[in-house]
């Protein structure tokens, strides 16, 4: 990579209540201004990795407990959630979390609970109208009550609200329409390309993130077991097999014939 | 039954209720925040009392010329630094921790401020004196009213409305908001959860210590007071315990309740029935409304 990397993860290990291992060795960098993907099967850490780059992790009683996080060259791994959002970071946690009960407006302004000096809020609310021009029609809506796809416009509206230079995405096409996962996706890209944030993206959805995203990880159990392209990844027998659901001959597959646990053996070694 | 008495005895309620509502306001807060039942609320009012009632007669030696609202805005202030500290000191720490340990310390914090308040200032009655209020009362309608319960009225009204601007209008209230929806939410976006919890404090400081000292301006200060305010449990169930406009109702209901059960039943039961009633109600309102009112069960989309 020619330009410093804006995220480095050295070889952390992650540990919860001191001692449930569940991260061991994992290293990622992220380029800066760049898309990387984070793909894996469900308890594979993913969300974890996230959780200790944005320091949510210290409020599950979790902790880095070996290797560290280097955001713009600062280690970041000891500090609190608040002092990494105040350094660019944002994580827009899984699951849709709108505040319920807040309209969809009331929502977003709490991103922009931050003053900073020269941007007053009704600015950043009109770029976020910018980019969700849904959002604005539904300004005055109960948060808890409008569709699952405002809801996920909604969240990344509000994480846009606090500057960030690294925005860190879990699974915001989880549960939507494919249409409004194409939607979604495409205003993340313009962000991406716009703002010039740089995104962590966390997925299931294999094809869609090696797609949006030029470089990618694969996690199990805990570890990377896989980095490159995404054109190589898109190539690889196993990832066509687990995450692309394709036979090695590029015909779709019966799930029939998947064998999972007697090919994932090669990664665990 | 006479009309008149009746209509008095409801409207001592509401004004007398409307003091329970605030205290209850700011219980309600540091449950919607924290999730923490804070059992120390009653002594939060002596607090608050005792130390506007010393305000008030420091004032008073010294002639200032509007005492009790001066002294009423410097508890205020005073509230800013307690509630922080109490935050700082007890409560920090015990962020993480399961909630019933939280709750164990609020017990704790009960005796302990109990304690020093008599430490402090001893346990006998103490008055406001010369009276805040003078007791010559205004008749409206055939109705007697007396000027404390007005004058409580007033400040629970204009704090109610202080709070709702507050949290709809400033971006800390509205952090507060963010937080007792979804706390983890909240985090990810930056927002400091100490700031949160002192600021939840603070405000519950405040509105007991308002109440305290109107009630002690009442009927005089001792730890009775302490005990009346418990009466914001019951006020909280009725409201559902996480709703604001729902402590406030309450409230109100708990305290037309009060004077309404006093007003009715004490000829046939005399004694305590002012006491126990909205008990009572609120062991039977529970058996068949135990989200209260307003209290929240999840949105769900359907």
């Amino acid at each position: 990579m020619a330009t410093d990397p804006i995220l480095k993860i050295n070889n952390i290990e992650v540990k919860y209540h001191e001692v449930i291992l569940v991260l061991k060795g994992v290293s990622i960098e992220i380029p800066d201004g760049g898309i990387v993907a984070l793909l894996g099967a469900n308890g594979a850490g993913k969300s974890t990795t996230l959780k200790s780059i944005s320091g949510l992790l210290k409020h599950e009683d979790g902790a880095v407990t070996d290797g560290s996080i280097e955001f713009e060259g600062v280690r970041i791994d000891r500090k609190s959630a608040e002092e990494i959002s105040k350094m660019g970071i944002v994580q827009v946690i899984e699951g849709r979390r709108v505040f319920e009960h807040l309209t969809v407006e009331e929502n977003i302004k709490v991103g922009a609970h931050r003053r900073e000096k020269g941007v007053s809020v009704k600015d950043k609310l009109d770029k976020v109208y910018h980019y969700f021009p849904r959002l604005k029609e539904k300004r005055n809506e109960v948060a808890g009550f409008v569709s699952g796809g405002e809801q996920q416009m909604t969240v990344v509206g509000r994480a846009l609200m606090t500057n960030p230079k690294l925005m860190l995405l879990d699974e915001p096409s989880m549960g939507l329409a494919p249409m409004l996962i194409h939607e979604i996706f495409n205003i993340i890209t313009q962000l991406h390309r716009e703002e010039n944030i740089s995104i962590l993206l966390v997925e299931q959805n294999a094809k869609l993130a090696l797609n949006v995203a030029p470089h990618a990880y694969v996690m199990e159990t805990g570890r990377i077991v896989m980095d490159d392209s995404s054109e190589t990844l898109r190539e690889n027998p196993d990832i066509k097999d687990f995450y692309l659901g394709m036979t090695d001959k590029g015909g779709r597959k019966s799930f029939r014939d998947v064998k999972h646990y007697k090919r994932r053996k090669r990664w665990l070694s | 039954m006479d009309l008149t008495l009746l209509l008095w005895a409801v409207a001592n309620g509401v004004m007398v209720g409307s003091i329970y509502g605030l205290i209850a306001l700011g219980w309600v807060l540091i449950y919607k925040c924290s999730g923490v039942l804070n059992l120390a609320m009653g002594e939060l009012t002596l607090i608050g009392a005792y130390l506007c009632l010393t305000i008030y007669t420091f004032l008073i030696k010294i002639g200032h010329p509007l005492p009790f609202a001066s002294a009423l805005f410097l508890t205020l202030l005073a509230c800013i630094v307690m509630g922080y500290l109490t935050e700082r000191i007890f409560l920090d720490r015990l962020i993480g921790e399961p909630v019933l340990t939280v709750i164990m310390m609020t017990v704790g914090l009960m005796f302990v401020f109990r304690g020093l308040v008599g430490l402090i200032w001893s346990t006998d009655t103490r008055i406001f004196d010369p009276p805040v209020f003078s007791y010559d009362a205004f008749i409206v309608g055939g109705i007697i009213i007396e000027r404390v319960y007005l004058w409580s009225m007033v400040a629970a009204l204009s704090l109610w409305i202080i709070f709702y601007l507050f949290f709809k209008y400033t971006p800390w209230g509205l952090s507060m908001q963010a937080t007792a929806d979804d706390e983890m939410a909240a985090l990810s976006l930056g927002i400091s959860v100490r700031f949160v919890y002192s600021a939840a404090w603070i405000i519950a400081f405040m509105t007991a210590a308002v109440g305290g000292a109107f009630l002690g301006a009442k009927n005089g200060l001792n730890i009775s007071v302490g005990e009346l305010s418990l009466l914001v449990l019951p006020a909280v169930v009725l409201g559902g315990l996480n709703s604001v406009p729902g402590a406030i109702v309450g409230g109100i209901v708990i305290g037309v309740l009060q004077e309404l059960s006093g007003f009715l039943l004490d000829p046939y039961f005399p004694g305590g029935v002012k006491d126990t009633a909205p008990y009572v109600f609120m062991v039977l309102f529970l058996l068949f409304k135990p989200y209260g009112l307003w209290g929240w069960v999840r949105i769900e989309r359907v």
